[in-house]
């Protein structure tokens, strides 16, 4: 590449931010780093969750493998992961590797007893980790307010279920219960063109044909200006009905569609282990490391070149 | 007000029809013909068969005993079989208490679900002193009242059955699955279906052309049962010869009549009848002397007989040919009257004087030949379904039944004989032998060999095991067909599918390969005839003016009522109206056929079992009978005056059951709207006048087929192989299964009910028991690893519990018993006292010998501890082994968690164990997943999330499966499935999918549109691994996928090393035990062609069966060496030295040794 020179500095953007999704365009950078970041997001991101279980007592419906891997599934806050060590980073006895919570539950009622992430008793040294919209039994319950917790399993007169888990530290791509995401995706920003000559030879009908045939409503036939206007870029899918349309219109041009190359717009969902912006940002964390691992590999030679 | 009334009246729509099927299903189930045709069994048939027996009696033998001269008086005893019983079934314990049983426990103890029979018999003693008068005799008359005379295994969910009639949530506390649809038996503590048998119905009368070159041209068949009875067929012919065969005159007939060694001259068999002139003979052919063709054709048959001109003359000429030779002339003519008179057509008449009936029904069949010869009609088709009866359970049993019952008595009346000749006091209750009953019906149901063990003419498979594997299959086994028709005749016609199978069997479903057309399935809504009795029928005809044989005329219908033909009736149309109206009336049986053929100028009735119907709106003047304030009532709408139900619609003549034959004579429209068109038309007469109406034609597939989503947009064979799958497919198999302990068990972790369903999948439960996942499947080629069927798999979809399962295997044992000393007992085996240890560990085993739950067992590990006693070796010699180890372990290539132990004794009060292990099935690498249409294809990658495409929006495929499955097998349905579930998954409905509705791609693409989606379900993804865009769009949707029982973990096989035959010394076969993998022929050819010898002799000697032998070199033969002496010994010349190594294959070394114990010396020259 012979533009060594001109060195980029991405910029990210960011639009929508809460706990659990955050929205950003990441911009001034091409493809391979915006997936680099998607794939980090996904797979790379360390969180917390059950690994172990010790069934004590399972007089349930479910079998104890049944079980674990329901446990597993339930997402625990992880913001103590920083602070952990996972079996494979090659940690010693001092070193904070383990959670272990309990659950003893014991169906004395008849009809159905729903057994919830809320029926975890937490590990009295590290009471931060624990199942997200966890209540502590016993606690009064707003039960308007609160979330039912995740069932984990339904148990009918004189079932019981006792066990130990054990959460550790642990990344997406060994177990997706590890995957602080449900999804992390990013989308090229479209560049729209309307053809404003060709557009006006148009009938009105033709004009919106032309918008309906887009499923994802990005164009917009405004009655009063008697205009076809862009209306929400991000929506297109790249789908190319609408170009399709006006070529089966013998209009081949009123609209040009293009994919901008070096415009992203990122869109992170958590699963509430960890924050939107705390995944991205480990996220980041992560791929330096990964780089910066790299370089220390490769021979050191750039003095030459 | 008066709208009401309006919209009362209104025609129903499509939708109602659904109500009617509902109503069908809700009163019927899915295997009613099997429930039906049991209860007829058990309340009228069992009955019957005791009846037959009729009376037994019994006189003593005259016992000539030297000294004794008068006898001092006659006895004579009478012994009959009168009501019988049938109590619920129970269970006997080995200690004698008795107490009611139910299904589970049958199942879970290894016992037979059966009840007792009881009968009352009476004695009748008739004594009459030597010298006495007629009717001076004593008489002494005693009553069995209920003897006990065998246990008969019932049908769950029959009328017998202990569940019968329980409420959902009493089954589930009995430990039943309240989804389970009975009729099966449980023998043994295994679940066994009675396939339904077909067969060709009985006194039909078949014309067929012979193709030629053959000795005859045409043949009339009609094989002949009387109705209810067990006398063999006795079928007889008449056949027309070739004119080439023939002599120099035109065509001749000939008659085959049973026992009689050689056919005979049609006319004899009519002057052996006492017709002898030859216009009395021809009236009973042609009925119009008019038709001078007929005539004509019949002048050979005529001319030939010519010589045999008297009654005598034609018995004569039968005679000679019959079975004895050199019998006096009187004899011979008696033989022929008895043979004409008992075995010619039996099922016309078996009485004397009723020469004339059969010589009609003689006539007739001529009269067919005829019509066929003269090229009048055509010849009859074999494969029609109307010429077919099926025997089910019901009939099935009821034959086996008799054959016990005579036996039965048979052994009853030697005891009794045997009593009374040795002067001994009769005890009936010990004359009757309780096992004949009890094990008969328990061997065949068991074993599926059908008849007396022992006898000839056993059919087998009749009796199969239940398959369990989903619940899909369980339905469909329950309703499969299957015809005895040699598996490997190259005929084609038998197993190709007839239109007369419309609506009754399903025209998908059936095997691949052998049986291929053979075995069957019954459509959804088809219906078996249990039979009714024909009395009722044939007083109705007299009633109705019908005319007896004898004044027949050219223009007068006959008259058959199940093969015989009783008479003739002048106004046919008029009585088949009232018939019908009668029958919708259930003046008479609902299940009667009445078939009106118009050009042979017959009406045949039927009332006989296993006809296949199935039940048809009627249409009244271009019009549905039923109407909508009858579908609101049978809906239960508020403000209708009556809750209807389904038999009410049969009851009212809203519907009937048509039968195969009948189907034939009427008009059926295929559609409400078909009828609604024609109407319309109706008024300028060129519309077709319909008689009846379908209720709905998706009801023309069977059960598997029923679960495909429009299978009408598929290839035909596509929606076979999907029929076929199904069964393999894993879900939920019955909702019991925790408590069940079955051989084998498949459970899918979290089955979901389809997105895209028909409507006939809320009669199958499919909905509450499904098998399978909605997955979002791209169909894209991506990175490679999904080519030639294999898929590619989303691994965190997976990690989240996509398509896990559960396999569940149950192992059993029991302590058994071999005379009065050998008891084996489940213990831990001891290593010091016992001899034969497995080399698993035993380390599993708890104190009782059993393996606890929730010990994680692998491998060879013994699971269930046993020992059986060794014989005792000299006494007072000390012996080191007292026990033989005989413990079960587990399968070698298995591995898992003992779920659930069950102790428990069996029916002998033996000791009983079973044991249940789990593993978890994740997906991996080689595992089988088939979508609804015949795709099928094993996993060839797994990829986590990341590496997968994406859409903008974030979505992944759980599958992607290759675009090359989809042009070359046209399987349309897959991909209007896949798009109608996106539809469906985005509004939050369920899609409906049935066939033949007026559902199209386009509207279905409109919805999504709306949704915000590219309207043919194609989006715009990007590479996982490099985040660039694809070029192509995909097609990903959601589709219903499911996991079938295929799985890498349960094939993955090889080895190196292992155990050998013991004969030949070659590695076994099969991985259960550890076996080699064949080097066979063709590999061998392989090899050879490419001329590595070296290698074709270690596969085929080294690595199989190489052996050192030492051979005399002098004269060939093996010799004897001890190599560590060496020391050569030649035991055929003595010879001590010249002794050379040879290796050759062992089995060589064996076939020498053989050949040498045949004096054959076979030497070996160097």
């Amino acid at each position: 590449m012979q533009r060594s020179g001109h060195r980029r500095i991405p910029q990210v953007d960011v639009r929508k931010l809460d706990h659990k999704y955050c929205e950003f365009v990441l911009s001034n950078t091409d493809a391979s780093a915006a997936n680099a970041l998607r794939r980090v997001m996904l797979a790379e991101v360390p969180t917390i969750a059950i690994d172990l279980v010790e069934i004590e007592i399972n007089t349930t419906v479910l079998n104890d493998e049944f079980i674990a891997h329901r446990l597993g599934l339930i997402p625990l806050v992880s913001h103590a992961v920083h602070g952990m060590k996972s079996v494979f980073e090659g940690a010693d006895e001092e070193d904070f590797m383990e959670v272990e919570l309990s659950l003893s539950v014991r169906c004395m009622s008849e009809g159905t007893l729903d057994v919830t992430s809320n029926d975890f008793l937490l590990d009295p040294l590290h009471p931060e980790v624990h199942p997200i919209g966890y209540v502590p039994p016993g606690q009064p319950v707003d039960r308007s307010r609160v979330e039912p917790g995740i069932l984990i399993v339904k148990m009918r007169r004189g079932q019981e279920l006792a066990l130990r888990a054990v959460a550790r530290k642990g990344i997406g791509r060994d177990h997706a219960k590890w995957s602080p995401v449900a999804t992390a995706v990013f989308q090229y920003m479209p560049g729209v063109m309307i053809n404003r000559a060709l557009m006006d030879t148009l009938t009105e009908a033709q004009k919106k044909d032309l918008c309906a045939s887009d499923p994802s409503h990005m164009l917009e036939y405004n009655d009063v200006t008697q205009q076809v206007e862009v209306h929400n870029v991000e929506a297109y899918h790249y789908d190319g009905e609408c170009l399709a349309k006006a070529v089966e219109m013998k209009k081949e041009g009123v609209l040009v569609i293009k994919q901008l190359q070096d415009k992203f717009i990122f869109r992170v969902e958590g699963t509430g282990v960890l924050p939107a912006q705390d995944v991205v940002a480990t996220a980041m964390d992560v791929l330096i490391a990964k780089l910066r691992n790299l370089q220390e590999a490769l021979p050191q030679d750039d003095e030459a070149g | 007000m008066e709208g009401v009334e309006v919209a009362e009246d209104a025609e129903i729509t499509q939708e109602d029809a659904w109500t009617v099927i509902t109503s069908f299903f809700n009163a019927k189930g899915l295997v009613r013909q099997q429930l039906d045709s049991f209860n007829e069994f058990v309340n009228s048939q069992m009955q019957e068969i005791v009846d037959e027996s009729g009376q037994l009696v019994i006189k003593p033998e005259s016992q000539h005993l030297p000294g004794q001269e008068a006898e001092l008086e006659q006895r004579e005893i009478h012994i009959s079989f009168n009501q019988i019983y049938l109590s619920k079934p129970t269970m006997t314990e080995a200690d004698g208490e008795t107490s009611g049983m139910f299904p589970n426990e049958a199942r879970l103890r290894n016992l037979t679900y059966a009840a007792p029979l009881y009968v009352d018999i009476t004695k009748r003693v008739i004594t009459r002193a030597p010298d006495a008068a007629e009717d001076e005799q004593q008489d002494e008359l005693e009553e069995y009242p209920k003897v006990f005379i065998g246990e008969i295994p019932v049908m769950l969910r029959s009328s017998f059955c202990s569940l019968f009639e329980h409420t959902d949530k009493e089954l589930t506390d009995l430990g039943e699955c309240p989804y389970d649809q009975g009729g099966y038996f449980v023998v043994n503590g295994s679940e066994k279906v009675l396939i339904a048998q077909e067969r060709m119905a009985n006194n039909h009368v078949y014309v067929f052309r012979k193709s030629q070159p053959s000795k005859y041209s045409f043949v009339c068949e009609c094989r002949s049962v009387i109705e209810g009875s067990t006398r063999n067929t006795s079928s007889m012919a008449i056949r027309m010869l070739s004119r080439t065969a023939g002599r120099s005159g035109g065509q001749v007939m000939r008659a085959t009549i049973p026992y009689i060694r050689s056919d005979v001259p049609i006319l004899v068999v009519f002057r052996a009848l006492g017709f002898v002139a030859d216009r009395d003979i021809l009236e009973h052919i042609v009925y119009d002397f008019g038709d001078t063709e007929m005539m004509e054709a019949l002048r050979p048959s005529i001319e030939e007989a010519l010589p045999i001109n008297s009654q005598e003359v034609a018995l004569d000429y039968i005679g000679k040919r019959g079975s004895s030779i050199g019998v006096p002339k009187d004899k011979r003519i008696q033989y022929a009257r008895e043979i004409l008179q008992r075995e010619l057509l039996p099922h016309v008449a078996i009485g004397e004087y009723c020469e004339t009936k059969k010589a009609y029904f003689y006539g007739y069949m001529i009269h067919r030949v005829l019509l066929v010869a003269l090229g009048r009609r055509e010849q009859d088709d074999r494969d029609h379904y109307a010429n077919k009866r099926l025997d089910l359970g019901g009939p099935l049993l009821a034959s086996l039944f008799r054959q016990l019952f005579r036996k039965l008595v048979k052994d009853v009346r030697s005891y009794v004989q045997k009593c009374v000749d040795r002067g001994r006091e009769i005890n009936l209750t010990a004359a009757v032998n309780k096992d004949t009953l009890t094990r008969g019906l328990r061997y065949s149901i068991a074993t599926g060999n059908w008849g007396m063990q022992g006898t000839a003419g056993l059919r087998a498979g009749v009796s199969q095991v239940l398959n369990r594997l989903t619940y899909a299959s369980t339905l469909s086994h329950l309703r499969r067909i299957s015809s005895p028709i040699g598996r490997e005749g190259k005929l084609a016609k038998p197993r190709q599918l007839h239109n007369s199978q419309w609506g009754m069997i399903c025209p998908a479903e059936t095997p691949e390969g052998q049986a291929c057309g053979l075995v069957k399935n019954l459509a959804l809504m088809s219906y078996i005839s249990v039979g009714c009795a024909s009395a009722p029928v044939l007083e109705f005809l007299e009633e109705w003016a019908t005319e007896n044989l004898e004044e027949i005329a050219a223009s007068a219908t006959k008259i058959f009522v199940n093969g015989v033909w009783v008479g003739v009736h002048r106004d046919p149309a008029m009585l088949v109206r009232t018939l019908r109206q009668m029958r919708r009336q259930v003046d008479i049986n609902t299940e009667v056929g009445v078939v009106h053929d118009i050009r042979l100028q017959e009406l045949r009735l039927y009332t006989d079992f296993g006809r296949c119907c199935r039940p048809l709106f009627i249409v009244e003047r271009q019009a549905l009978r039923i109407k909508k304030s009858h579908i609101q009532a049978l809906q239960g709408v508020e403000g209708t005056t009556e809750k209807l139900e389904w038999h009410d619609l049969v009851y009212r003549g809203f519907i009937e059951y048509v039968d195969t034959e009948e189907e034939e004579t009427t008009m059926i429209a295929m559609e409400l709207r078909d009828l609604k068109a024609a109407a319309q038309e109706g008024a300028r007469g060129s519309a077709p006048l319909y008689t009846h109406c379908e209720i709905h034609p998706s009801m023309i597939l069977g059960v598997c087929a029923s679960i495909i989503p429009f299978p009408d947009h598929n290839q035909s064979p596509r929606n076979t192989y999907q029929s076929a799958m199904g069964k393999q497919a894993m879900g939920m198999y019955v909702t019991n299964y925790q408590t069940r302990m079955d051989t084998q068990a498949y459970v899918l972790y979290y089955p979901q009910k389809p997105l895209v369903t028909t409507r006939a999948m809320e009669y199958l439960h499919f909905r509450e028991l499904p098998a399978g996942q909605n997955t979002i499947v791209a169909i894209a080629c991506y990175s490679g690893y999904n080519q030639e069927d294999s898929l590619m798999m989303n691994q965190s979809s997976i990690d989240r519990g996509f398509f896990r399962s559960m396999f569940f295997r149950s192992y059993r044992a029991e302590e058994k018993k071999q005379g009065s000393l050998v008891q084996e007992v489940i213990e831990r085996p001891d290593r010091e006292v016992t001899v034969a240890m497995r080399h698993g560990t035993y380390d599993k085993l708890d104190d009782d010998g059993i393996a606890p739950p929730g010990t994680r067992v692998s491998g060879d590990d013994v699971i269930i501890g046993k020992t059986s006693p060794l014989a005792e070796e000299a006494p007072g010699t000390a012996q080191r082994f007292t026990k033989k180890d005989v413990s079960t372990s587990l399968r070698n290539s298995e591995s898992g968690m003992v779920d659930q132990v069950m102790v428990s004794t069996n029916a002998e009060g033996q000791r009983f164990v079973k044991l249940r292990v789990r593993s978890i099935r994740i997906p991996q690498v080689g595992d089988k997943f088939a979508s609804r249409h015949g795709q099928k294809g094993t996993i060839g990658i797994t990829y986590t999330q990341e590496d997968m495409p994406f859409t903008a929006e974030g979505i992944t495929p759980d599958l992607i499966i290759n675009p090359h499955a989809i042009p070359s097998r046209m399987t349309i349905g897959h991909l209007v499935e896949a798009l109608m579930s996106k539809v469906a998954a985005l509004m939050g409905k369920e899609g409906d999918a049935t066939p033949f509705t007026d559902v199209t791609v386009d509207n279905i693409s409109a919805a999504l549109h709306k949704c915000g989606y590219q309207s043919r379900g194609w989006e715009v993804m990007y590479s996982g691994h490099t985040g660039r865009q694809l070029h192509a769009q995909i097609f990903l949707n959601p589709t219903y996928y499911q996991r079938l029982k295929h799985m890498v973990d349960d094939k993955i096989h090889s080895r190196g090393r292992g155990p050998v035959q013991i004969l030949t010394r070659q590695p076994v076969e099969g991985r259960a035990r550890d076996g080699g993998l064949r080097f066979g022929e063709m590999e061998r050819d392989c090899i050879i062609s490419h001329g590595t010898a070296a290698f074709l002799k270690e596969r085929l000697f080294d690595q199989s069966d190489a052996y050192r032998v030492h051979v005399c070199d002098a004269c060939g033969l093996f010799a004897v060496a001890n190599l560590k002496k060496n020391q050569f010994y030649c035991p055929a010349c003595k010879n001590t030295t010249g002794v050379v190594q040879v290796f050759m294959p062992y089995a060589c070394k064996l076939l020498f040794q053989e050949l040498m114990a045949m004096a054959i010396a076979p030497r070996i020259q160097f």
